[in-house]
Parts: C-alpha cells; sequence; structure tokens
C-alpha cells in the first residue's frame, strides 16, 4: 500500500466490480423484461397504472407509507404471508414492470398491500379507505390533511364522507377528499397480484422436500 | 504562530507518538524501512478460517443461487428449460383456484354454495360428482333452462366459459378449474386433462347453450 | 506504557492540529447539532410508534416523513460531518505535514450543510426519493457529490503528499472512505434518480448503496479513528496486526456484495439474496481480524477508549449478527420487524457513532490545544449513552421478536401485535430521551471547549493588533 496511484485504482476497481455485479447484474438481467402476454386471455400482465393510479403512487412514496407497510409477498412456506391473505403467490420481478418507484417497503408493523385490491372475499371499498384515511384507527394515524373540509353549497357532494360521532364534520359542512386522499385511494384499490405468472408458480411438489430442510437451519 | 502553541498541560499526553506509531507497525507489516511492498503471509489459523469460510460461501453459492437465472425466484428451482415455456410445471389445483375466484365465484360463491334461485352450489352437487365429459361441456357451451341439484330446482343461465366466450378461458385453464372444482367438492383427487377439453372442443365447435335433456344424452 | 491521563508533560500539540483546527472544530460542531436534530426527530419517531395519532395531523410529520428525516439527520449530518472531520485529520497527522486545500474544505463543509438543510425542508415538503438511506431530494443531490469531493480533497491530498512511504491502517480506511464515497453516490444517484432503472432494479440499486454507506464509509471512517487512537491511547501495538490489510481489503472488495441480504424472499432472482448470505459470511473474516487487532482495546483507559470499546463490541456483533438474518431460515422470521432496525441501530449508532465519540474524545483536546472545558460532563456521556442505546436496542429486539411470532401466527390480528409490542416500544422512547441527554452533554461539553480556545485566540489576535497599532502610532 505504498503505491499512492495503485491504492486508489484499487479501492476503485473493487467498487467497480461489486456495483457492477449487483446493480449491472441485475439491470441485464431484468431491465428488459416484458410484459407477459396470455395467449388465452388475449391481454398482457401486468397492467400498466394508469392516470390517478400512478399519481397516487407518488402520494404513497412522498407520505413515506413505506416506513410501516411492505408491497412485497413471500412464497408459500416462507414466512406466513399466505396465512394472512396477503396474496396467495410471491410477488415477482415482473409485478413492478410498470412502476416508476416500486414501494418494496422493509418493516410490517403494518399489514403488506401488495394485493390489497385483490383481497379474498372481498377488496376493501373506496369508502371504507376514505373512513380509514380520515379516522384513522388505534394503530393507525388518521390522516385528515388529505381531506377538504368544505361547506355544502348546494347538494352535498357525492365523495363526502358519511362521518358520525366526533368525528362528523359541524352542520352545514362537509369532509371531501381532497385530490391527493382521491389519487392515494386510486392507487391503493389499483394494487393487486391476481395474475399468476409462470415464474410466480410454486414448484412442484417433488421439489418441495429440500425447502423443508433449509428453513430449518 | 506555526509553533506548537497553546498547548494545555492538561491534555492527555498519548504514551507513543505518531513517529513511534508508525514504526512499530510498519515493522508489524514485514517491512524493512526501505523495503518494496510485500505482505507477511497471513498467521497459519487465520488463513485456515478464510478458507474455510471461502469453501462455504463457494458450497452455498453453487447449491442455492438458482443458476442465476432472472426468472428462477426460489433458491431450489431450475431455470425453465429453453422453448417449453408452457411446459413449466403448474399445479393446476392453484391456478384452478385462481380462475374460479376470478370467474366462477361470482355466481357459485367462493364457498361453492350457489346462490338460489338462479346459481346452484357445486359442493356436494350430484353433477360435481358425475360425469367429466357432462362438465367439460357444461363450461365450454354453457348450460340453460331449469336443472335439479341435490334436491332443489334451479332455473339460470350459466355463459360458456371456454376458448372463444366472453371469458375465453382456454382449454389448460378450463381442465385446472375443473380439477379445482371436483377436488374442492366432488372428491375427485384425478386432474382434468387440457388435451381433453381440447379435443371436445374440436370436436364439438361452437353451439347454443345445453339444456339438462342435452346434458343427459353424453355419457 | 501508562494508561490513565497524566498530566505530567507538554500536552501533545503540533502546528498539524492549530493548523486545521477551526476547519475541523466546525465540522465536529455542525455534526454535533444535526445529532441532537436527529435525535428529536428519532424521539418523534418512536413516540408515533406507540401512540400513531401524535402529531398526525401535520402532514410534515408523518410518520414516514419523520423518519426518513431522522435516517438523514443521522447519517449526512451527524456522521458525516464527524467522520469527514475525524478522517481528515487522521491523514494530516499520519500524513506528517499540515493539510492542504483548507479553503476547498471549509467551503465544501458550508455548503454540505446547506445541502443537508435544504434537503431536510424538502423531505418534510414530500420530496424525498423514498429509498431508504438516500431520502434526500433529487434537488440537493448534485450539491452533495460536489461539496463531499471539494470536503474529501485535503485528507486525499494530505495521504498522497504523506511524509513517509509506509502507510498505516488508520489511512487506508479513512483514504478509502474519502475516496469513494463519491464515485457509488454518483453512480447511485444516476440510476435511480437521473435515468431510473426499472422496477426492482430500483430497490437492488438503493440496497446496494446502503450497504455501501455502511461498509465503504461509515464503517471506514470509524475503524480509522479506532487503529489510530486504541495504540496511541494504550501505547502498545496492535496483536495480530499483519492480518490487517487482508482484514481492510475483505470490507473493500466484499462489503457491498451483501445488499441482497435486505431482499430475501423479495421479488428479485433467487441469486442475490444467496449472493447476500456470501458477502456476510465472507465478511466474518474482516470481523475476526479486528477482533483479533483490537484485544488490547479490553484493557480500561479513559472515557475516550470506553467509547471504543463499545463501539468496536458492537461493530462485531452487528457483523455476526447481519450474518446470521440473512440466512433465509432466520430471515423468514425476522424480516421485516423491529429486529431488522435493531440491527441496522447497532450498526449506525452501536458501531459507528460510539466509535466516532471516542475518536472525538481523543481528538478535540488537541485541537483545541486544551483539556475538555468539563471532564466531568466526558463520563456522564458515556454513562449516559451507552445505557439509552442498550436500553434501546435491547427494547427493539423483543419488540421484533414478538412482532416476528405473532405475524407467523394468521389468527394474531394487527390490534393484538400492536398491543403486545406497545410496552418495548415505550422503553424503547424513554431510551431515546436518555440518547438526547447523553449528546446534549457532549455538545454542552464541545461548545465550552471551543469557546474557551476561540477567547483565547482572540485575545492573542487583540493583543497582535494592539502591539501593531501602538509600532505605527510611535512610528508616525
Amino acid at each position: 500500500m505504498k503505491n499512492g496511484p495503485l491504492f486508489l485504482v484499487g479501492l476503485f476497481l473493487s467498487v467497480l466490480i461489486a456495483w457492477s455485479g449487483i446493480v449491472l447484474g441485475s439491470h441485464a438481467q431484468l431491465g428488459r423484461q416484458t410484459p407477459f402476454f396470455d395467449e388465452g386471455d388475449g391481454v398482457a400482465y401486468p397492467a400498466r397504472q394508469m392516470g390517478l393510479a400512478a399519481r397516487g403512487q407518488l402520494v404513497y412514496a412522498d407520505l413515506g407509507c413505506a416506513s410501516c407497510h411492505t408491497q412485497q409477498v413471500r412464497r408459500p412456506g416462507f414466512g406466513n404471508d399466505q396465512g394472512r391473505g396477503w396474496g396467495e403467490r410471491q410477488s415477482v420481478a415482473r409485478d413492478y414492470l410498470f412502476q416508476t418507484r416500486p414501494q418494496l417497503g422493509a418493516s410490517r408493523f403494518g399489514p403488506d398491500l401488495t394485493n390489497l385490491g385483490g383481497r379474498k372475499p372481498q377488496p376493501p371499498t373506496e369508502e371504507a379507505l376514505y373512513r380509514f384515511l380520515y379516522e384513522g384507527s388505534p394503530t393507525h394515524p388518521p390522516y385528515a390533511f388529505l381531506f377538504e373540509n368544505l361547506p355544502i353549497a348546494g347538494e352535498v357532494s357525492s365523495l363526502a364522507l358519511k362521518l358520525s360521532g366526533t368525528s362528523a364534520p359541524a352542520s352545514g359542512r362537509q369532509i371531501v377528499p381532497g385530490e391527493r386522499a382521491r389519487t392515494l385511494v386510486a392507487y391503493l384499490r389499483n394494487l393487486n397480484t391476481v395474475y399468476d405468472y409462470p415464474e410466480s408458480r410454486p414448484l412442484p411438489v417433488e421439489q418441495k422436500a429440500p425447502a423443508k430442510e433449509e428453513a430449518k437451519k | 504562530m506555526s509553533a506548537p502553541t497553546g498547548s494545555d498541560p492538561r491534555v492527555e499526553q498519548a504514551p507513543v507518538t505518531d513517529e513511534a506509531l508508525l514504526d512499530s507497525h510498519d515493522k508489524l507489516l514485514g517491512r524493512q524501512p526501505d523495503d518494496k511492498a510485500h505482505y507477511r503471509l497471513l498467521p497459519l489459523n487465520l488463513l485456515f478460517l478464510f478458507s474455510g469460510l471461502i469453501f462455504f460461501a463457494g458450497t452455498y453459492l453453487g447449491r442455492y443461487a438458482g443458476h442465476f437465472h432472472p426468472s428462477v425466484f426460489n433458491e431450489h428451482g431450475q431455470p425453465p428449460k429453453a422453448g417449453a415455456a408452457v411446459a413449466v410445471a403448474v399445479d393446476p389445483l392453484v391456478l384452478g383456484k385462481n380462475v374460479y375466484g376470478q370467474v366462477c365465484a361470482a355466481c357459485h360463491q367462493p364457498n361453492g354454495q350457489g346462490l338460489p334461485p338462479a346459481f346452484p352450489p357445486l359442493a356436494g352437487s350430484e353433477w360435481v360428482a358425475g360425469s367429466e365429459e357432462r362438465l367439460i361441456r357444461i363450461l365450454l357451451h354453457g348450460l340453460q333452462g331449469p336443472i335439479k341439484v341435490k334436491g332443489t330446482e334451479f332455473n339460470g343461465a350459466m355463459p360458456p366459459v371456454g376458448p372463444g366466450s366472453g371469458f375465453n378461458l382456454n382449454p389448460e385453464k378450463v381442465a385446472a378449474v375443473l380439477t379445482f372444482v371436483r377436488k374442492e367438492w366432488g372428491g375427485i383427487a384425478t386432474p382434468v386433462a387440457a388435451a381433453k377439453v381440447a379435443e371436445i372442443r374440436a370436436k364439438d365447435g361452437t353451439r347454443p347453450p345445453l339444456t339438462v335433456a342435452d346434458l343427459e344424452k353424453i355419457p | 506504557m501508562t494508561n490513565q491521563s497524566t498530566n505530567a508533560g507538554a500536552a501533545e500539540v503540533t502546528a498539524i492540529d492549530t493548523h486545521a483546527r477551526w476547519p475541523l472544530l466546525y465540522l465536529i460542531g455542525a455534526g454535533l447539532v444535526w445529532l441532537i436534530v436527529s435525535g428529536v426527530l428519532s424521539l418523534i419517531a418512536a413516540i408515533q410508534l406507540h401512540s400513531p395519532a401524535y402529531l398526525a395531523e401535520c402532514a410534515w410529520f408523518t410518520h414516514g416523513r419523520v423518519e426518513a428525516m431522522r435516517e438523514t439527520a443521522f447519517i449526512y449530518g451527524w456522521a458525516a460531518n464527524a467522520g469527514l472531520a475525524i478522517g481528515t485529520w487522521l491523514l494530516g497527522r499520519l500524513g506528517g505535514y499540515p493539510l492542504r486545500g483548507l479553503n476547498w474544505f471549509v467551503v465544501g463543509g458550508v455548503f454540505w450543510n446547506l445541502a443537508v438543510a435544504a434537503g431536510l425542508i424538502g423531505i418534510a415538503a414530500g420530496e424525498m426519493t423514498s429509498f431508504a438511506v438516500l431520502q434526500l431530494p433529487r434537488a440537493v443531490q448534485p450539491l452533495l457529490v460536489l461539496s463531499y469531493a471539494a470536503t474529501a480533497i485535503s485528507g486525499v491530498l494530505a495521504w498522497s503528499g504523506r511524509k513517509r512511504a509506509g502507510t498505516f491502517a488508520s489511512q487506508w480506511y479513512a483514504v478509502a472512505a474519502l475516496f469513494l464515497f463519491p464515485w457509488f453516490l454518483t453512480a447511485t444517484q444516476v440510476v435511480l434518480l437521473w435515468t431510473p432503472v426499472r422496477g426492482v432494479v430500483q430497490a437492488v440499486a438503493a440496497a446496494w448503496y446502503a450497504e455501501g454507506v455502511f461498509a465503504l464509509w461509515l464503517a471506514p471512517l470509524a475503524l480509522a479513528g479506532a487503529y489510530y487512537v486504541v495504540p496511541k491511547v494504550s501505547g502498545r501495538t496492535l496483536p495480530s496486526y499483519e492480518a490487517a490489510p487482508v482484514a481492510f481489503w475483505t470490507l473493500i472488495v466484499v462489503g457491498t456484495w451483501t445488499a441482497g441480504r435486505h431482499l430475501v424472499g423479495g421479488p428479485v432472482p433467487a441469486w442475490l439474496p444467496t449472493m447476500g448470505v456470501v458477502g456476510t459470511s465472507l465478511l466474518l473474516f474482516h470481523f475476526l481480524v479486528l477482533a483479533f487487532n483490537f484485544k488490547i482495546a479490553l484493557t480500561p483507559a479513559g472515557t475516550a477508549m470506553n467509547f471504543l470499546r463499545f463501539g468496536l463490541l458492537a461493530y462485531l456483533l452487528y457483523g455476526v449478527f447481519t450474518t446470521i438474518a440473512s440466512f433465509r431460515g432466520v430471515a423468514a422470521h425476522a424480516q421485516f420487524t423491529f429486529v431488522t432496525v435493531a440491527l441496522e441501530q447497532l450498526g449506525f449508532y452501536g458501531a459507528v457513532s460510539m466509535l466516532f465519540f471516542g475518536t472525538l474524545y481523543y481528538m478535540v483536546p488537541r485541537l483545541t490545544g486544551r483539556d475538555w472545558a468539563l471532564p466531568g460532563l466526558a463520563s456522564a456521556h458515556f454513562v449516559t449513552a451507552s445505557t439509552g442505546l442498550v436500553l434501546a436496542l435491547v427494547a427493539l429486539a423483543v419488540a421484533g421478536e414478538t412482532q416476528g411470532n405473532l405475524l407467523l401466527e394468521a389468527k394474531a390480528t394487527y390490534a393484538e401485535i400492536f398491543q403486545q409490542v406497545s410496552v418495548p416500544l415505550m422503553i424503547h422512547t424513554a431510551a431515546q430521551f436518555l440518547l438526547i441527554a447523553a449528546n446534549l452533554l457532549l455538545l454542552v461539553n464541545f461548545a465550552m471547549s471551543a469557546w474557551a480556545c476561540g477567547e483565547k485566540a482572540c485575545a492573542s489576535a487583540a493583543g497582535l493588533l494592539r502591539s501593531s497599532s501602538s509600532m505605527e502610532a510611535s512610528a508616525s
């Protein structure tokens, strides 16, 4: 390490190799991935996020929802993601193909949202999501700032929340979701991984034996 | 001002000077004051440990890297074979369950209990437990008019779901959903073959929805 | 081989120290202020974990944003400033000449802190990038690179123009950190912010960057301090030092191949998490050699050594635990829980911060040329900080363990999980109070020391002025 320039070149090359291996390597593998065309359905999956939903993802990102919610389901037998009804198959790279900024997240202090719009038996309704965002719950903060408290001019807005009790607005006023709330809810309802890609299917049964052995380690 | 000024006698005096520090450690690296840069070999025990770690890492990588394939997400998985995109082993029960959820559950309900008076139950139905040929044809052509299931009369119209219909399910999916329904509610474990669905489809072509009378002609 | 501080003999303050006194003190001071800011934000975030409605009516303080600000203020505010000061000082001292390029150093330091301040406001206003460890808004990112590069010039110049050919471990680690950071920051900005790659490749690049920030930047700066101060204070050469170069290169070469450990079971090809296990396992060698090298840190020798010992221990534990947690069988339980948070805190706070504190307790008196203004506060700082940190880490680990077990049971509802973890999370909040108190002790002590030093400098400058003006008067 007495040779100064050589030392710096060594440092640089070490990092360049690691970056190429991890980042460029996965980019080479996944950067040109295409949607999967289902011959039977005659449709390509995943669908592009359109309009409100795509803008809603930016709201999701800037509020930092990813600090408590993940958007990645692990495969059956790995953790308990299926048992919690978060999705029946594992998430694969293709699911995120058209997302401008995938929100994989790293904490599950709140539930996973990958398949919120495809929940069984019923996904949450628009109305329920608005109420949840406005009122919060004992485990979730209320985001009242996404809503507008407006005077009722003429008819009550069709989007106005039907609230009762302490959270109800004063008479003659209504709580209407603002633009950010509307895009966020459109995004959340659009989240689903209902379609089954070939690479997302579980391994055939005879290969499952070593998986158990691995889990014990 | 550049002379070492402002020294406070209370500042803790380091036992070694920088010079002594560098000298003593230089020696440990096997450098004579003006030697070429070369490292003494690692102590034997460290070398041994290092090799052990490399051996473990190499073995682990070889075993669980999924052949470095972009579409292998399970470390025990195999990359799909070239040109065999369709031949990827699919569990028909999983596929069937999904298709059931997307297509059938709206009328027959997720639990297969149906919704009288129009939508007959599948759970415990003698039709589900009965002839495979009939079931395939119901899915391919649809079913119209009254039908008796579990002793109750139902009257509805089931649209066709097979290729060319509004749902446009391919033979693989038709077979999968039947496999799922028969396993789940008919107690029949033998899967329905996609080839058989395709064969019946080719033989019958398209036709108007069946009635119970048509069904009874089918073995 | 004396251990305790001896008042005998002239203090070892050289022209190298006095020359760079104010630029270095400026960075350290700025870092300490950011540390308090980050502490307050951590406290808010900690309260929100058990009382979600806290500050929820204010969009600027939603949990997600507070969390991002806390992390940013800690890494780019505190750790970056303190680390730059420590790295540059070490390279200057070991290089044997007064630092060159100090004007660049100061300009870079000023703009770096402006960028971080603007960035924090940007995050609060909703401009965060939503990549962990790289939350600063797009708009300030170029300024980060430029100002860092300007600040790092002094250190790299001191290294390339050093007095002697042979080098010491502190120099390798410090130069690596100063030299590499702008490169991998730029590379990451390009693939995440300027021409974003598609889909999950973004998550891979962000995970790689997060590993880089620890393994190629902050940990090397922290280790540079430890490699210097431990032998200086104990007066002994480091055992097994001949293995130190291999440990160094293991960290640099393997350190970021571990990125896949953040994505176990995730929507990335299986080879990435597998590579994560491979990386963390190989890194064990680095940690092992460090354990041998720093055996001598176990002997008690004052506050600086206390911090260093704590930090080194935390660093070793971090190495062992990340390795264990990167295996799929363990990750299936621990991933996405507070165990991950505890592990990250162990690395960034337990190891990096505590090593920085230790180095600063040795370094600041040599910069100011006088002992700490309030030496009693130093040991109080150690007691409070280590208690707070251990409490916070244990509380998070317990919360994470409970959370992980309950998540595996399909029947446990989220309300139940929340109830079960709320007690450890309240303890975590209490620990955050302790940490703020501890760091305030250091800030006060530092401010008083710098003030006393400044007063003396002013007095001598005033004295010079007076004598020169009287000379002029007599001449006329």
